[in-house]
């Protein structure tokens, strides 16, 4: 296989000293930051034990949850890599059990192959089975195609800059200049490199592209010529060179490129696969099928809890029940938007699609979530009124209208990114994010949320940019002893309004039916 | 129930399907849209020719113009993608030419119409699609829409997507198109024009954003079908049909409005610059755009930038800071009452002092000065003039037009409402001497046909379509000339290819 190929054939640039400093101050260790960059285009034929088999994918996920995470933090490009390469290092890189620090392993030249062997060996199989278990659906689809990306983007740049960081220190860039340009080989990227007397002529052309190249260093950079369309990132910020529909791109900024491929063929491996997914699952209905398919229930981080469900089984959310619930068992964003509603009877357009689509996700029916807006809204309009200009709306909202396409309520991230509120007017928006720290403890005082200090450390939280671990605690602290409880799932609380919807009723659930139902009395009270 | 039926017959208006409305209607002031400079309203338009041209647009004009004049053969062949459409059979009577579609994409089209079944009560109709010329020339005569979109090319034809399950229509193929506004030019435009108002002065912006992206989409990235087309008001759209173009991803799309677009800062934001070095994209941009600065936006009878002290007073403190010595120079000897130079040597001599004073262009008397300017200081001093021009002359896109496959445009060849212009192409050779006032309205387009059909009376007269008896007939036979007849010999190109491809396949020549 050409991927364990290519790592025995790099024993050079482990043994450099140059570059063994360079891993070091990015804190990374040394197989992340040397060149497994892998498009996976080879499914692999491991044997793997079935312990193995979650092991390993559980390790990746963890890779794959903390960039989601990271993502939605402001941090800088360089705390980014940092804590990534960490990330990789303990959770996707071999240290062989005798042998726990890694750095006393390198004494042994031959472990040290074998342990990148083995590093090698868990990153390929724990993609190709995460890939099995993400490709289900369109959310947990584009949810892995998004993190893999920006993995397979941060391996390839550690690549690329030790190259382009070179220019002081001549002998070490060029190696891997070598390295990056055997990638492209034995991945079948066939770039047209730019003859010699062309290159030259262009030369003014090529020098006026913010590309990174050192007009001293011209002469030796290789310019690649691609067909614009397979270069779109550089295309959008003009950092290439245009010309008769083709790019114009310089060894160092291939990345750009081999990012957008390998996400085009992931993506579309995604697709092939769901379509044969189902067969699978039924063909290894005794082994790793319904791995496979608790992989994703077990740890939800990104995808939808799907409808809510009361104690007696039925659906709990209805125009009835929904101030209840509201007060009970909704995170703060939505319990903004649900009393949003209420003083004004109305919602503005971002406001209508958080809420309403969190609550068709939780489960209410078209008739409800129809109903539930049109006792509100009617108390500042006609009901003619509300039917012609709101009513399509929802019933969009719901698949039955325009593309009835079938929509997701939205994730945390998508709140936390999206356009902020209009103060006073819009109720949308994520209030960690967007509140500031006076309105946000205010708030949270005038909600009654735990006491002071519970209130102080989720304060500290939204202090540190971390909106989603605020949320987390405030789901901590109104529902003390929730891990302890059976029948309620934590996972996806901070990443999804609905899961933590969906764990607050379920934890109400298991009070009540442990007999406990001081929590729910109190609430009710409070209602 | 027929849900794919209901939705074609929900909005319909009566089975008027002539271009005439009931004479019930006519007499009902309130049926006649009148465009805004029409002062009289109570017009007795019971004839096919208003006797008072200043209604420029009314729903019997829009009648008559669709059952007499809008070139649905054009329009067709063009969507057709197909050579076999070139042909026309031959008919005097005007747009009825029967072709069945042999074309695999003109039925999965999109359209949409805007309808008005009572004045002033819009309705939207969305998803339509017509399965040949004849379908599409009575429904556009039934409805008599205000305003027509085209979207993108679906996998099913849209118009059954009701019966479709959800998620199963989707686009697969769109010309990239482009949209320029001159409302997005309001902070620039110095005539008093803003909004939807526009004048000749204000116009010569268009001229230049055609200019520059028309040369961006060819030589950059090869497009060769180009076509651009008067909004009908205040505006361009520019459609780009090259087959490579229509199959774009709404990535790729995105890519290509993104290179073009740049920002050039806004009301609140005022931090507009360019990043050194120039793309060479922009330096072009530039030499296109610099002289026509100086020709119409610098003097009085442009946008006045340099033609009255208070105006070079105001362009002169835009300068950056450390350029004030050069400001104060300039403003006393352009003060100075026997300086006659004009606005175009203002610029001129602004441009070489600068240079000067940054140490670039010939005269380098003054060193010690230049040693004490910061390098950013320096950088910004000599992107001033590129800067400026951009921030006048550069095309303003409205660029989520272009980002998605299923965006609707207007589509070409429509009328608009409150101007009663016709969407004409726009001949980019001679895109200076298009002047947006000398649209023919539907009114002076009706005169026109009366006009031709008095002193020709002759009926034997060889007029393939009405169009070609009014001033139509010059823009929409250059388009055909100019960009139907190449494109559609491009695809019978591609076709014998690939006839030739399969068959070299089968081993069947």
């Amino acid at each position: 296989m050409n991927v364990a190929g290519s790592i025995r054939s790099r024993p050079a640039p482990l043994s450099d000293g140059k570059r063994r400093g360079y891993a070091d101050g990015i804190g990374g260790g040394i197989a992340s930051s040397s060149i497994d960059v892998d498009m996976y285009t080879d499914v692999p034929s491991f044997e793997l034990s079935l312990d193995e088999f979650e092991e390993y994918a559980l390790a990746r996920l963890k890779v794959l949850r903390k960039i989601e995470e990271m993502k939605t933090r402001n941090l800088t490009p360089e705390m980014f890599r940092t804590q990534l390469d960490a990330s990789i290092k303990a959770n996707l890189t071999v240290t062989t059990a005798n042998n726990s620090n890694p750095w006393e392993s390198k004494q042994s030249s031959n472990s040290n192959t074998n342990m990148a062997e083995a590093s090698k060996k868990l990153d390929v199989a724990s993609h190709f089975i995460l890939r099995a278990a993400y490709c289900r659906t369109e959310d947990l689809r584009r949810w892995f195609l998004t993190q893999e990306c920006h993995l397979f983007r941060h391996r390839l740049e550690s690549v690329a800059q030790t190259q382009t960081g070179s220019i002081t220190d001549g002998g070490g860039g060029k190696k891997n200049n070598d390295a990056l340009r055997n990638f492209l080989a034995n991945n079948d990227f066939d770039l047209e490199c730019v003859s010699r007397s062309e290159k030259e002529k262009l030369r003014d052309k090529l020098l006026s592209v913010p590309s990174g190249v050192n007009p001293m260093d011209f002469h030796n950079t290789e310019y690649y010529r691609v067909p614009f369309v397979q270069a779109l990132e550089l295309v959008a910020k003009r950092e290439c060179y245009i010309l008769g529909g083709y790019a114009y791109v310089p060894l160092s900024r291939i990345v750009s490129i081999v990012a957008a491929k390998f996400r085009a063929t992931l993506s579309k491996s995604l697709a092939l696969a769901a379509g044969v997914f189902g067969q699978v699952a039924h063909d290894e209905q005794a082994r790793i099928g319904p791995l496979l398919k608790s992989m994703n229930s077990q740890y939800t981080g990104p995808g939808a809890p799907n409808a809510v469900l009361g104690a007696d089984g039925q659906e709990v959310l209805t125009a009835a029940t929904v101030d209840a619930l509201a007060a009970q068992s909704m995170p703060l964003c939505m319990k903004q938007l649900h009393k949003g509603l209420q003083r004004d009877h109305k919602l503005k357009h971002m406001a209508r699609l958080q809420y309403g689509l969190f609550l068709k996700g939780a489960g209410m029916s078209l008739e409800e979530h129809t109903l539930f807006f049109h006792k509100e809204f009617t108390r500042i309009m006609t009901s003619d009124q509300f039917n012609k200009e709101y009513s399509y709306s929802i019933r969009h909202m719901h698949g039955k209208e325009g593309k009835r396409g079938s929509y997701t309520p939205y994730n945390c991230m998508k709140i936390i990114l999206g356009n902020p509120p209009n103060s006073g007017v819009e109720h949308h928006g994520c209030p960690y994010k967007h509140y500031d720290d006076a309105n946000l403890s205010a708030l949270l005082g005038q909600l009654k949320i735990g006491n002071a200090s519970e209130r102080e450390a989720i304060m500290a939280h939204k202090r540190d940019g971390n909106f989603q671990l605020a949320c987390a605690k405030h789901f901590e602290v109104m529902h003390p002893a929730a891990a302890s409880l059976e029948g309620v799932n934590l996972d996806g609380v901070g990443n999804h309004p609905n899961a933590w919807f969906s764990a607050s009723v379920s934890y109400h659930n298991a009070k009540s039916r442990n007999g406990a139902s001081m929590d729910v009395v109190k609430v009710e009270g409070a209602v | 129930m027929g849900a794919a039926n209901d939705d074609n017959e929900e909005y319909e208006f009566g089975d008027d399907d002539t271009g005439a409305r009931p004479t019930a209607n006519d007499n009902d002031t309130k049926s006649t849209v009148v465009a805004r400079s029409s002062s009289s309203s109570s017009t007795d338009s019971k004839k096919s020719t208003p006797a008072d041209s200043s209604v420029v647009f009314s729903p019997e004009l829009l009648g008559m113009y669709y059952s007499r004049l809008f070139p649905y053969q054009l329009l067709y062949s063009w969507l057709s993608y197909d050579p076999a459409t070139a042909k026309p059979t031959n008919g005097t009577n005007t747009n009825k030419v029967a072709t069945t579609s042999s074309s695999s994409t003109f039925p999965r089209r999109e359209f949409s119409m805007t309808i008005e079944p009572t004045p002033g009560n819009e309705v939207y109709i969305r998803y339509q699609s017509f399965l040949s010329q004849d379908e599409l020339t009575s429904a556009i005569i039934k409805r008599r829409p205000t305003k027509i979109d085209i979207g993108a090319v679906f996998n099913h034809p849209p118009k059954d997507n009701k019966s479709l399950p959800a998620g199963k229509l989707q686009t697969t193929e769109r010309e990239l198109v482009f949209d320029i506004d001159l409302t997005d030019y309001d902070s620039v435009r110095n005539c008093g024009c803003d909004g939807a108002k526009i004048c000749h002065k204000c116009w010569k912006f268009m001229g230049m954003a055609i200019e520059v992206m028309d040369e961006g989409l060819r030589s950059d990235f090869a497009f060769e079908h180009v076509a651009w087309f008067y909004s009908g008001r205040r505006g361009v759209h520019c459609w780009v049909c090259d087959d490579t173009a229509r199959k774009l991803s709404n990535e790729a799309r995105s890519a290509v409005a993104s290179y073009f677009e740049v920002n050039l800062g806004s009301e609140k934001n005022k931090n507009f610059h360019l990043s050194s070095p120039l793309h060479p994209m922009l330096v072009r941009a530039y030499k296109i755009l610099e002289p026509n600065f100086v020709s119409c936006v610098l003097p009085e009878e442009g946008h006045g930038l340099l033609a009255t002290r208070a105006s070079w007073t105001k362009l002169l403190l835009t300068l950056p800071n450390a350029a004030n010595p050069v400001a104060a120079k300039l403003e006393e000897k352009w003060s100075w009452s026997k300086d006659d130079t004009t606005p175009e040597e203002k610029w001129n001599e602004l441009k070489s002092a600068l240079m000067a004073f940054i140490g670039k262009g010939g005269n380098n008397h003054n060193a010690k000065q230049v040693k004490s300017l910061s390098n950013a200081d320096r950088l910004r001093i000599e992107h001033w003039p590129l800067e400026t021009v951009f921030k006048y002359t550069y095309p303003r896109l409205d660029i989520n037009v272009s980002k998605m496959q299923n965006h609707l445009l207007k589509s070409p060849f429509c009328v608009h409402p409150k101007t009663g212009r016709v969407c004409v192409p726009i001949e980019v050779d001679k895109v200076d001497s298009f002047d947006p006032f000398k649209v023919p309205t539907l009114a002076q387009l009706m005169k026109e046909l009366d006009e031709y059909e008095a002193t020709n009376t002759d009926s034997s007269e060889s007029v393939r379509y009405d169009w070609e008896k009014t001033s139509l007939k010059e823009p929409f036979e250059c388009f055909q000339k100019k960009f139907l007849v190449p494109l559609l010999n491009e695809e019978r190109r591609a076709q014998k290819e690939e006839r030739e491809r399969r068959a070299a396949i089968v081993g069947d020549f």
